[in-house]
């Protein structure tokens, strides 16, 4: 799986999702994501509850978030959680604590237990 | 004379000492504040092993306790390990018979009534509480989304608690605890007013003070608020906002309602025993702790 196709379905679960639309409906936010290896560099873009996602960079991030290319892919795919990569360093968070959470959080809810 | 500590990630300015009677042995209690530094905390810990007879974690919680499942949080481990003598304890052993006997007597004694509105601004660190609430009538609003991750999302059910804090607890309990949970300075910051309309809707208010003081309206008119570890000056605060009832799931000793930390510490020391051993139960009921009910306005 490419690092965009795990967005994208990542993208799907929290849009299809009617309790973690709610929980987004007034989270606006734009995050950047580099990959630490490949310099590649995708988006994700919440806006009133929808989540966008997209390769390339993304004006005015909110946030960036970086980690190998291989990390950020596990992650957004459910194969991963970020504490591990968080707690030892591997994946660096730009931006404010909340946001960061809050994307926890969701990964959590769509792919907890 | 038997002596415990509480040794708390909360700001210094609440330290205090006293004394406390339970089972007719008087117990010497103090409470150190290490303003949300863990290292600091450890090496308190450290110097205080086996020197004192038990020693209390505040401002953090080692256990949540979710119907059957148990989640540790991984720092409050980490302090709990510092000591290799003394027992290290977090409250949990007596924090649902307490809070659970509370609310059910709050009910018995028409206090509050069901179908009144009750706000919990945090229930996985109460899931007893939450669930008498529910249990008894009481439609529930958990703020634990809202008020530690600020994620304007309600928690309607016990049901639902469950289901979050299997899916979140198990990871989240991994993250540095000053991500979950304001210690230090961060205790006495302003919240959001976006969220004052839960304390609106709601009342009753019940859970962790810090929060509560955290994030309150500047009118409680009327309300009942359901809580402990407050002080003097608390107890005034809440009064000005116009409360109707202070309740403190922890006796109040010189006008301080402590925390469950402290109540269980300082109970392992006047008994010898800890919270798993088979005889615990029948020890913390025949202490006769019982939280305080104070009416604060006539509203």
């Amino acid at each position: 799986m490419t690092l965009m196709e795990a967005l994208q379905q990542f993208v799907n679960e929290c849009n299809k999702n009617a309790r973690l639309r709610e929980m987004n409906r007034d989270w606006s936010r734009r995050i950047q994501l580099e990959s630490a290896d490949t310099k590649s560099l995708h988006w994700l873009v919440s806006d009133k509850g929808e989540v966008e996602a997209g390769s390339g960079a993304v004006d005015n991030p909110d946030m960036l978030i970086e980690a190998p290319e291989g990390t950020l892919t596990a992650i957004f795919s459910g194969q991963m959680t970020p504490t591990e990569p968080y707690n030892n360093g591997d994946l660096l968070v730009h931006g404010q604590q909340d946001d960061m959470m809050r994307l926890d959080i969701l990964t959590l809810l769509i792919w907890g237990e | 004379m038997k002596s415990i500590v509480s040794v708390s990630l909360g700001s210094r300015q609440r330290d205090n000492q006293g004394e406390l009677t339970l089972l007719g042995e008087t117990v010497q209690v103090s409470r150190r504040g290490t303003n949300g530094d863990m290292a600091q905390a450890v090496k308190l810990i450290q110097s205080l092993d086996g020197k004192v007879d038990a020693i209390g974690l505040g401002g953090i919680d080692r256990f949540l306790v979710v119907r059957q499942h148990r989640y540790e949080i991984r720092d409050a481990r980490l302090l709990a390990e510092a000591a290799q003598v003394t027992p290290v304890v977090d409250g949990s052993g007596i924090k649902d018979t307490m809070e659970r006997r509370i609310i059910q007597r709050l009910h018995n004694e028409k206090l509050i009534h069901p179908g009144q509105q009750v706000l919990m601004v945090s229930a996985m660190d109460r899931f007893g509480m939450a669930e008498s609430f529910e249990q008894l009538g009481y439609p529930l609003v958990a703020g634990d989304l809202i008020f530690a991750s600020r994620i304007n999302y309600p928690i309607r059910s016990a049901d639902e608690l469950e289901e979050l804090a299997r899916k979140l607890l198990p990871e989240l309990a991994k993250m540095p605890f000053d991500q979950l949970y304001p210690v230090g300075d961060a205790q006495t910051q302003a919240g959001d007013p976006r969220y004052h309309r839960y304390f609106d809707e709601a009342d009753i208010i019940a859970g962790d003070f810090h929060y509560i003081h955290r994030y309150m309206p500047p009118s409680l008119n009327g309300k009942v608020v359901i809580t402990n570890t407050t002080t003097r000056q608390d107890v005034e605060l809440l009064k000005e906002r116009g409360v109707r009832l202070l309740v403190t799931t922890t006796p109040v000793l010189n006008g301080r309602s402590y925390g469950t930390n402290v109540i269980e510490a300082a109970l392992i020391a006047a008994s010898g025993l800890t919270a798993d051993d088979s005889r615990w139960a029948a020890v913390v009921e025949a202490t006769g702790l019982e939280g305080s009910i104070v009416p604060l306005t006539s509203s």
